[in-house]
């Protein structure tokens, strides 16, 4: 399961911050870019050939048994490498505690069964955590569906 | 720890969510996956307990002495208000006193208190429906009979076409999105009118970007393309209403070149918007502030409900006219009578009436006669006739045009109360302050847009002496020694509502707690289910059928000229809520959304030398107000549009809607000057 995206859907709510930071003591992890007439959720990605891992020199990132990348804090020195490594800028250094934060995924809420709570709170179905690859399909096939519709608007006006 | 299932106590979509708690303290908030919302949230709804707690909230009754705010008891409070009320009433007469009632308040708290004004012989009683749907509560009464959403949400996912005008819910209604993204991706049409790029309008199949106020010209010139290439669905308009022949006259000058000049909108477009309409065989017609806020808003809602009408797109699945509700209980407020011109399930005010109420209630004091509207209210502050407001949970000097006169004309009150849980900037002014609960802290029954109506329970308990607004109401009642106010417990008031509005007669207190997603009115009978799409054989009007109604175009009525050559417009912003009384205590949304932004267009900007995040003065004949400056395309040229939360409405204008008496909001004139 991966944290997912539809593009397209999202309105810049930030419900999906506001969620993450409820769930992760006022720090969000999650940051909703709005350019002109489009909007996108920036996420850590939880990379399959994650640069935040394989940057840090304490070994403090890991990925554990289903993909996810994680910090363990108590390695962590603050050095801010996997930050600066991390292609979306993700990692947050806690100044306070000197040590890194990132996207866990909301562990608390998967080891519950639930879904991260950014994807539970949007209300508009721009973040799924779903298999990648039946994601795939279900994107196809509304290509397809799209295709199909097209077609027949165009005979529509054509007439 | 407890979850407790409540109501979002902001806008009208009726999102449900747990509050979890132990000992009286709130936890957190957990989805509830089960509700119209589906488990989601907007940013308003996520943060819906972060105020709860707020320091700041009131919790003692409070007096004003010597120009400060003093604690008193209950008591006393009660008594001298009550004393004050009847004092001023035999003097003055019944008419001088007046009260606003709150779409934010349960169905219960609107009933009872406008009991109480009815019960004091005054039908002086109204609400912010005024300045948001009552233009639809007009347009839809003549038009189909009943003013409501006429189908149900779901309906969004089977329709084939929406038609969303002067409508933005990727702003203002996020949660709803989720509804019409995903019929966009079934292959749902969706076509967008508003003069402003929205994000809405990122959605839109056909984005038409219209002329501020051109709305009837725009609605009749599709309709007359609908009829000149007889698209309209002649077996529904025969059967099912009246007065074809009459709209086909009225709209038959409405010619393509005079529409293009007058809407803006190429004529290509025109054309193509009105044969995808006419074609779709199912559409949903979707409305707000957009079109209601406007000198012409009651017409320009029934221009939405001729053009619904004449292609038959009313009373069955996927089709509808649907206004947007922007407050958890507008429906259910107006629903409850807290309107100056109906009794409770619009009832009009007139001798028959009267004489029913007065039976029903057990009074000989019942006004026959009906009562004035807020803007009218506060004119009549002004000229002295009213003497004594009694405010619930409303904040009119920021909600109402033009604050500085709002502020003058409150100010010259004998007695100003405010039952509220903020000190806002109108209980600033007040006499007496009376510290309410909130929606967690109380139970009651809410009415969303869809006529649903839900159960929400109490969660935790007032802060100190803060009580729930229906139970304040009760005690005033008593002091006011109207035996009929004589309330204990709110169920008791519930029973009486379903006894007295036939549409509520099966919506039972019991019920309600038990059928935990709500009921939809009409629900006649105890073991009606609930209706979720009206007018399905007949309309609501004492006919039957449905009325087309001839409207045209006129231009605003303020006018653009060389001092205020502007168009201001006011607009809201998905972090906000209204006057902020609530979501400006969440520092999740007060770090997002600081302060305002006026958007303005780029070729505007570069002729005042303006760059993004300078400060600009927006000056009206009203006042002046100075804030940042977002540049964009998404504006027309000549248009600024301000969120007005953070006190915008200094600048509005106090033109009225000649039926509806709802404040032009959209059209200002104005100028802007760099600072
Ligand atoms: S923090 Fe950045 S680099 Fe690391 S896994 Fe996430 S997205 Fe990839
Ligand atoms: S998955 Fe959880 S931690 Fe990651 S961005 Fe979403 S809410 Fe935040
Ligand atoms: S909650 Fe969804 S729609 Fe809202 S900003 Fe986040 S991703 Fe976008």
């Amino acid at each position: 399961m991966k944290l997912l995206i539809n593009l397209n859907n999202c309105i810049a709510c930030k419900a999906c911050e506001i969620a993450c930071e409820k769930e992760h003591n006022g720090i969000s992890f999650i940051t909703v870019i709005e350019t002109d007439n489009t909007a996108l959720p920036i996420t850590c990605r939880h990379c399959e050939k994650a640069p935040c891992l394989e940057n840090c020199p304490t070994k403090a990132i890991y990925k554990d048994k289903n993909g996810t990348i994680l910090i363990n804090q108590n390695k962590c020195i603050g050095c801010y490498m996997c930050y600066i490594a991390c292609p979306y800028g993700i990692p947050v250094i806690d100044i306070k505690q000197s040590v890194a934060f990132k996207c866990d995924l909301c562990q608390k809420r998967i080891n519950q069964g639930l879904e991260p709570i950014c994807v539970a709170v949007c209300p508009t179905q721009t973040l799924v955590f779903d298999d990648p690859i039946r994601f795939a399909i279900y994107k196809k096939q509304n290509a397809v569906k799209n295709l199909i519709r097209g077609a027949k608007d165009e005979i529509r006006f054509s007439v | 720890m407890k979850k407790i299932l409540s109501i979002c106590p902001y806008c009208g979509l009726g999102c449900r969510f747990f509050i979890k708690v132990e000992n009286n303290n709130i936890l957190g908030i957990e989805l509830y996956k089960n509700g119209i919302n589906k488990g989601k949230l907007c940013p308003k709804g996520i943060t819906a307990i972060d105020f709860i707690k707020n320091k700041n909230r009131l919790s003692h009754p409070l007096k004003l002495v010597n120009n400060k705010h003093l604690n008193i008891s209950w008591e006393t409070a009660l008594k001298e208000i009550s004393n004050s009320l009847l004092d001023i009433k035999n003097r003055y007469g019944a008419n001088s006193i007046a009260f606003l009632s709150s779409a934010r308040c349960s169905n219960e708290e609107n009933y009872i208190l406008q009991k109480i004004a009815r019960l004091l012989g005054t039908n002086n009683i109204d609400h912010c429906a005024r300045l948001c749907h009552s233009s639809t509560i007009a347009g839809l009464s003549q038009t189909l009979g009943a003013a409501a959403q006429t189908g149900s949400f779901n309906d969004i996912l089977e329709s084939n076409l929406l038609f969303i005008c002067g409508y933005n819910p990727a702003e203002t209604h996020p949660v709803i999105m989720q509804y019409i993204i995903k019929a966009k991706q079934q292959g749902t049409k969706i076509i967008v009118v508003d003069p402003r790029k929205t994000k809405t309008s990122w959605f839109a199949d056909i984005y038409l970007n219209i002329n501020p106020g051109s709305d009837i010209f725009l609605i009749n010139s599709i309709i007359n393309i609908i009829i000149k290439n007889k698209l309209y669905n002649k077996n529904f308009i025969y059967k099912r209403t009246v007065g074809f022949n009459k709209l086909i006259n009225s709209t038959k000058d409405y010619d393509l070149d005079t529409a293009e000049k007058i809407t803006g909108i190429s004529k290509d477009i025109l054309y193509k918007t009105a044969i995808t309409f006419a074609t779709a065989k199912k559409a949903i017609i979707m409305w707000a502030m957009g079109i209601t806020q406007h000198t012409t808003g009651t017409n320009n809602v029934i221009a939405l409900c001729n053009l619904g009408l004449i292609c038959g797109y009313v009373g069955k699945k996927g089709c509808g006219i649907f206004p947007m509700r922007g407050q958890n209980n507008v429906q259910g407020a107006c629903d409850m009578g807290a309107l100056p011109n109906v009794f409770p399930g619009y009832l009009k005010i007139n001798d028959d009436n009267s004489k029913k109420i007065e039976k029903f209630w057990d009074s000989n004091n019942i006004s026959s006669k009906p009562g004035l509207t807020i803007q009218e209210i506060l004119d009549a502050i002004s000229k002295d006739k009213i003497k004594a407001l009694y405010v619930m949970g409303e904040n009119p000097v920021v909600s109402d045009p033009d604050t500085s006169h709002v502020i003058k004309v409150l100010k010259k009150l004998e007695l100003l109360v405010v039952q509220d849980i903020f000190l806002t900037s109108t209980a600033r002014l007040a006499h007496y302050v009376l510290p309410a609960a909130v929606y967690a802290e109380k139970e009651g029954s809410f009415t969303t847009s869809e006529r649903r109506v839900q159960w929400n329970f109490k969660a935790i308990d007032p802060p100190k002496e803060a009580k729930p607004d229906w139970e304040i109401l009760t005690l005033l009642g008593k002091e006011l020694n109207l035996k009929q106010i004589n309330y204990s417990s709110v169920e008791d008031i519930t029973n009486e509502i379903s006894q007295l509005i036939p549409n509520y007669r099966g919506i039972t207190p019991e019920r309600l707690k038990e059928e935990i997603n709500g009921i939809k009115w009409p629900c006649p009978s105890i073991n009606h289910k609930g209706t979720d799409i009206l007018h399905q054989t007949k309309f609501a009007t004492p006919s039957g059928k449905a009325h087309f109604i001839p409207v045209h175009f006129k231009s605003p009525k303020e006018e653009i000229d060389e001092e205020f050559p502007f168009i201001l417009t006011t607009v809201r912003i998905v972090g906000h809520y209204h006057t902020m009384t609530m979501t400006g205590k969440s520092k999740s949304i007060t770090k997002r959304w600081k302060e305002p932004f006026a958007e303005i267009n780029p070729t505007d900007a570069n002729k005042l030398n303006i760059s993004n995040n300078d400060k600009i003065k927006i000056i009206t004949k009203r006042g002046s107000y100075i804030c940042k400056v977002k540049i964009t395309n998404n504006i027309k040229p000549k248009m600024i549009a301000l969120p007005w939360h953070w006190g915008a409405n200094i600048l509005t204008n106090r033109l009225l809607d000649p039926t509806s008496k709802i404040p032009a909001f959209k059209i200002n004139a104005c100028r802007i000057e760099k600072v």
